[in-house]
């Protein structure tokens, strides 16, 4: 089947499966080592910082800051036509320095959106089923 | 002898097709043109080419050009990964690597690729619409992030906030390689002038990456020849020299082009560690540069990470481009108009541009050009040249 109504859902793969599961479950979660504590993403076998192989998966808060934003106005895929303009985010989760991934801004007028703006986590479905994180502003 | 690569092949031969939307016929003759055209420049007969090295997404397979152009004995065969990034450079590092060893004797690298029309390649601008994303996509395509632009929007938008870079500053990069391709009747926008005012009226691709910042789609093929000094002195063409090649990458790059611009560290600023101390040269002993410009902010970028200026300054340099115009500019810039208005041959003809200004048989020839950087994409795993023309 070759749904071009939506964008494509994650195919969890071996050692992501965890936090895809958490999202599901409105948590998120990230691998964070226990031998240096330190978090890593994208879902890694070993340590990226020291290497060690043995790690938990940690809640985070699902807070953090905008580190950079987008707004997307040319639609590049066909599910892509019905939702421009559409706000693509990079987000410094605010446990740990450099921790970011990528997600979407809901809910917000680009002439609100700042680098830097503190964001909180919010879970929307996929058509798929699978639940992503998603970002929206804190008030101030 | 010198451990380095440093002066140990040099470039004999170049070649390229039209570039257009719809070159109207497959990626493998669009190979083949290239590289008779390279050979015959050269003056080099296909049956003494004993290595080939492409781009790993180049579609041809080299057995298959051997055997179309009459190549009987393939002694080193290779490919490069990383798209614009690892090809365009590193496929000429990999062939200077392997005549200075002696692994092969006359090496050609290529790209041809059918872009614009999708016949055989599909376009880059688009994307896949797979049901699903697996690996490290599966992170970024379902919040609809698919696109090279698209990514390099979110670079050139941290860079503008730490830094004060404005669009102005990508629309001068814009308007110098437009400026280039009107002088260049070859280029696929020969004939269509563009100004700063065009640049900040044209629409927005992904904020703050307008329509203007980004490289064309084009079908096409380019190739070069490298060989040793020594058997270069057979051939027809005043040779380049290899002075010094690299590549680079880095932990930045495991997010694809989703830049990581807070680091010190790029896999530019890896490729040029060496690059100029191999060379024996420093920045202003360059005539001419040629930075891969697939978006303007990342050649913005590109002249910080390879040392011209300090992170954070890149606007400065930039200004508003006219030191990198012909023919007043002290550093031209992408003179046959680059990525952005020549062709987008995946930064090959931007080689083969730099390898004219150093023969001396450029359209628009930089007087006594003798030493030129040439790079390749930034924002992924990359590779660079310095070339060099002997008296």
């Amino acid at each position: 089947m070759n749904d071009v109504t939506a964008f494509p859902f994650p195919i969890p793969e071996y050692g992501s499966e965890p936090y895809w599961a958490a999202c599901n479950e409105e948590r998120l979660v990230m691998q964070r080592c226990a031998a240096c504590r330190r978090f890593r993403w994208h879902p890694a076998p070993i340590c990226t910082h020291c290497q060690h192989a043995g790690f938990d998966w940690a809640p985070l808060s699902g807070r953090g800051r905008l580190y950079s934003w987008t707004v997307i106005t040319h639609p590049v895929h066909p599910a892509a036509v019905a939702k421009v303009p559409y706000v693509v985010v990079e987000v410094e989760l605010e446990e740990q320095p450099g921790l970011r991934m990528i997600s979407n801004l809901l809910g917000a007028d680009p002439v609100d959106i700042r680098v830097d703006a503190p964001v909180s986590v919010c879970f929307e479905r996929h058509p798929s089923g699978q639940a992503l994180p998603m970002f929206r502003l804190v008030p101030a | 002898m010198s451990h380095s690569l440093a002066d140990r092949a040099c470039i004999v031969g170049i070649g390229h097709t039209e570039y257009s939307k719809d070159s109207g016929r497959s990626e493998l003759a669009l190979a083949c043109e290239a590289i008779g055209a390279a050979l015959a420049d050269a003056g080099l007969p296909p049956a003494d080419v004993d290595g080939l090295v492409k781009y790993t997404m180049d579609n041809n397979d080299l057995v298959d050009v051997a055997r179309c152009l009459g190549m009987p004995e393939l002694r080193f065969f290779a490919e490069v990964p990383y798209g614009g990034g690892g090809g365009p450079l590193g496929t000429l590092a990999l062939a200077a690597m392997a005549v200075a060893t002696g692994q092969a004797r006359a090496v050609v690298a290529f790209r041809a690729m059918n872009e614009r029309s999708g016949r055989g390649t599909p376009r880059f601008g688009q994307a896949p619409t797979a049901a699903g994303a697996d690996g490290r996509m599966g992170y970024l395509a379902p919040y609809g992030l698919f696109s090279p632009a698209q990514m390099t929007a979110l670079a050139a938008r941290r860079h503008m906030h730490l830094y004060g870079t404005e669009s102005r500053h990508f629309g001068a990069i814009a308007v110098t390689c437009r400026h280039h391709a009107n002088m260049n009747p070859d280029a696929m926008m020969h004939g269509r002038p563009m100004t700063l005012e065009d640049h900040q009226a044209s629409r927005m691709i992904a904020d703050p990456v307008r329509l203007l910042d980004c490289c064309l789609e084009t079908d096409g093929g380019a190739a070069i020849v490298v060989t040793t000094p020594a058997h270069a002195r057979d051939l027809r063409q005043k040779p380049i020299t290899i002075a010094a090649a690299g590549m680079g990458a880095g932990a930045w790059n495991h997010r694809f082009m989703v830049r990581d611009i807070d680091a010190d560290a790029s896999e530019s600023t890896v490729a040029a560690k060496r690059l100029f101390a191999e060379a024996g040269i420093t920045h202003d002993r360059l005539d001419c540069v040629y930075l891969y410009d697939h978006f303007t902010p990342l050649v913005l970028m590109a002249f910080e990470d390879y040392g011209f200026c300090q992170r954070g300054e890149g606007k400065d340099f930039v200004g508003d481009g006219a030191r990198f115009r012909l023919p007043h500019g002290d550093l031209p810039l992408n003179t046959s108009g680059g990525n952005l208005s020549e062709g987008y041959l995946h930064g090959m003809q931007n080689t083969i541009e730099a390898v004219r200004q150093l023969r001396g048989t450029a359209r628009h020839q930089i007087r006594g050009a003798r030493h030129a950087l040439v790079t390749a994409g930034n924002g992924v795993p990359t590779s660079a040249v310095i070339l060099r023309a002997d008296a």
